[in-house]
């Protein structure tokens, strides 16, 4: 009861205090200011980045999808490796064929990037060829026009669907580009389809490639192999399953299926999403761990900001600690009322960053791409950046508060 | 030995300090004896030990040897703790620079050894009020000291001395800043206490304080060398 009233009292005293020295107060406390509003701020920044990477890995197919990447043949088959035609269009047709399980299977014939010409322009982008499926995977949805179909495809056509990159910087912006036609290595496409772009955010640029698959062109993929490749090579291949339950069963009848067209060479792997998991995951924590950390720092170099100012309060008020001790004060009131001194400059520190960081964070909004449904306010980060900085705050108040309690009121009040 | 009528009792009080690597007797074997509603006065040059005197009887350090009693209770060898409570509850303290905080308005420093003493007053504010009336400050109450003459502070300060209705009331120069006409208020006022069962002491180096007193102690090298009642 008795402590509940010391409190009451130095936090009261505390806050008189900090009012009354509002510069001094302020310059102290702008070590934790700036530690909680960098550690929030910090945190909402990245959590958007990360949500935003997490939104673009659902987008592309998600756990449910698989991709199959050549490799070389194991030592056992090292003699007769040759006898397998490598991943090729018949390994797309086999798995259509006779696996159900797979949603969706297209080929990736990887162009890499290249130059896309049109009105004199010369904008640099990627390019891919394949099939109809791909819109299945990818799960895009178009502004205008259609993606590839089955008859591009058996007809190679010399058509292309675009990104938004390519649709408002090699076009200017003219919104609509479907019947348009660019060059590529010589070769004349006619725009069928035009991407929604993925990103969104800042400063009038929302249509700008900030995304990489803002930046991806597709042609049908026998159109890519017949114009540029010269055979039916394709570089990897993309399989959506149909459920979860379904992968281990799709993984072992893709590897029959690839077994049997690769006459027995196991020129090839399957690989899941699941790494892409973990290595999400990594990022996420080796983000958190090394910005918390970071943070932490900052917030002691405000704590020592505190204590600084804290001793200079004790040593400027010595007349002030003895007038107390004379009439009745005991060390631990002296104490409490320094320590409340401190806490009650670092909750204002917190709070300050707090308001800080959100003003930070809604200018960041503007600047950094956003995925769906991410808050950019990072509400487990504000907690625990107060909750630290008033730790700090109690922690750095300690010794000063007890160098105040300790002085001896006769020395204290000969004090000048 | 000691009486109901006995404020403190003290018997061969010894208090020395090491000064680097001399003893210093500050008090040097002192027998004295402080009644009820006595009004004393302690005079002596600076380094006789009135200061050690007045820090002792006020519960603010504690004699290295020698016997002491306080209401009847030995005060010999008590601790800080009990040193604090005795300060906050049964002694009041004037001084000659007031030692008012600044930055609290008068009644706040009024009120200050309230919060200290623990009292568990429900009508602090009026307690307040009433000392501060009782110095004929009350219409300052809510300004700052800052805003108030010298008179008038130590005015604030003997109410804030009042306010936990103390048994002694130690006075270091209480008019050792103040022009002659305020020193006979605050004598006056300090004499009319004495009739609310308030015992006084101060230390002077005024002659004319000095005969406001009805005891007149005079200090030197730590002893008592006149004691003139």
């Amino acid at each position: 009861m008795n402590l509940i009233v010391d409190i009451y009292a130095g936090a009261s005293n505390g806050l008189r205090e900090v009012w009354s020295n509002k510069v001094r107060t302020l310059l102290s406390m702008s070590g934790i200011i700036l530690g909680v509003a960098a550690l929030v701020a910090m945190v909402g920044i990245v959590q958007g980045m990360l949500g935003n990477m997490r939104a673009s890995f659902e987008r592309s197919g998600g756990v449910l999808r698989l991709e199959v990447y050549p490799r070389e043949a194991p030592e056992s088959q090292q003699h007769i490796a040759g006898i397998s035609p490598g991943m090729t269009w018949r390994d797309i047709v086999a798995i259509e064929k006779a696996i159900p399980l797979a949603d969706y299977v297209t080929p990736i014939v990887d162009m890499g990037w290249e130059s896309f010409i049109a009105n004199g322009r010369r904008e640099r982008a990627m390019l891919h060829g394949v099939t109809p499926d791909l819109v299945g995977i990818k799960n895009r949805k178009l502004d205008y026009g259609r993606f590839i179909a089955d008859s591009d495809v058996n007809a190679k056509s010399p058509v292309i669907v675009v990104g938004s990159y390519i649709a408002d910087d090699l076009f200017r912006n003219i919104g609509n580009v479907v019947g348009q036609q660019l060059r590529v290595r010589r070769q004349v496409y006619t725009i069928i389809g035009q991407f929604e772009p993925t990103a969104t955010g800042g400063f009038g640029r929302s249509r700008r490639g900030w995304n990489y698959e803002d930046r991806m062109n597709y042609i049908p993929a026998t159109t890519a192999m017949s114009r540029y490749k010269g055979d039916d090579g394709v570089n990897r291949i993309e399989i959506l399953a149909s459920s979860v339950e379904a992968m281990p069963d799709l993984m072992s009848q893709i590897n029959n299926t690839l077994t049997q067209t690769h006459r027995g060479i196991q020129d090839f792997e399957i690989r899941t999403q699941d790494e892409q998991m973990q290595e999400l995951k990594k990022l996420e924590n080796s983000f958190t761990y090394s910005l918390g950390g970071i943070a932490g720092i900052s917030l002691i170099v405000g704590g020592i900001g505190i204590m600084n100012v804290m001793l200079a309060s004790v040593s400027e008020r010595i007349r002030e600690i003895g007038v107390r001790k004379a009439i009745g004060a005991r060390g631990h009131d002296i104490f409490i009322q320094f320590l409340a001194e401190a806490v009650v400059i670092s909750i204002l520190g917190g709070i300050l960053g707090l308001i800080a960081s959100v003003g930070l964070l809604t200018l960041a909004q503007d600047l950094i791409p956003k995925g769906e449904n991410i808050s950019n306010m990072p509400v487990t980060a504000m907690f625990y950046g107060f909750l630290f900085s008033s730790l700090i705050g109690l922690a750095s108040g300690i010794y000063p508060a007890m160098r105040a309690s300790r002085l001896d009121p006769i020395d204290a009040l000969r004090y000048e | 030995m000691s009486d109901s009528c006995t404020v403190f009792e003290l018997q061969d009080i010894r208090r020395t300090y090491q000064v680097g690597s001399e003893l210093v007797h500050a008090i040097d074997g002192l027998d004295l004896q402080i009644q009820d509603r006595e009004f004393i006065a302690v005079i002596g040059t600076s380094g006789s030990g009135k200061s050690t005197l007045m820090h002792t009887l006020g519960f603010m350090d504690s004699p290295t040897s020698g016997q002491m009693s306080f209401e009847g209770e030995d005060v010999s060898n008590i601790g800080r703790g009990t040193r604090a409570r005795l300060r906050s509850t049964r002694i009041g303290f004037v001084f000659q620079s007031y030692n008012l905080l600044p930055k609290l308005s008068v009644l706040d420093n009024v009120l200050l050894p309230l919060i200290y003493g623990r009292q568990n007053s429900t009508n602090k504010r009026e307690l307040g009020y009433s000392v501060l009336k009782r110095v004929g400050m009350e219409h300052r109450a809510s300004h700052r000291p800052s805003q108030l003459s010298g008179g008038e502070r130590q005015r604030v300060a003997i109410a804030r001395s009042l306010v936990n209705k103390p048994r002694l009331i130690l006075a270091d120069e209480p008019t050792g800043n103040l022009d002659t006409k305020n020193r006979a208020r605050i004598m006056d006022l300090f004499g009319s206490l004495l009739d609310e069962g308030i015992t006084l002491a101060l230390v002077t180096h005024d002659d004319v304080v000095a005969q406001y007193a009805q005891r007149r102690i005079r200090m030197q090298d730590g002893k008592i060398v006149d004691d003139d009642r």
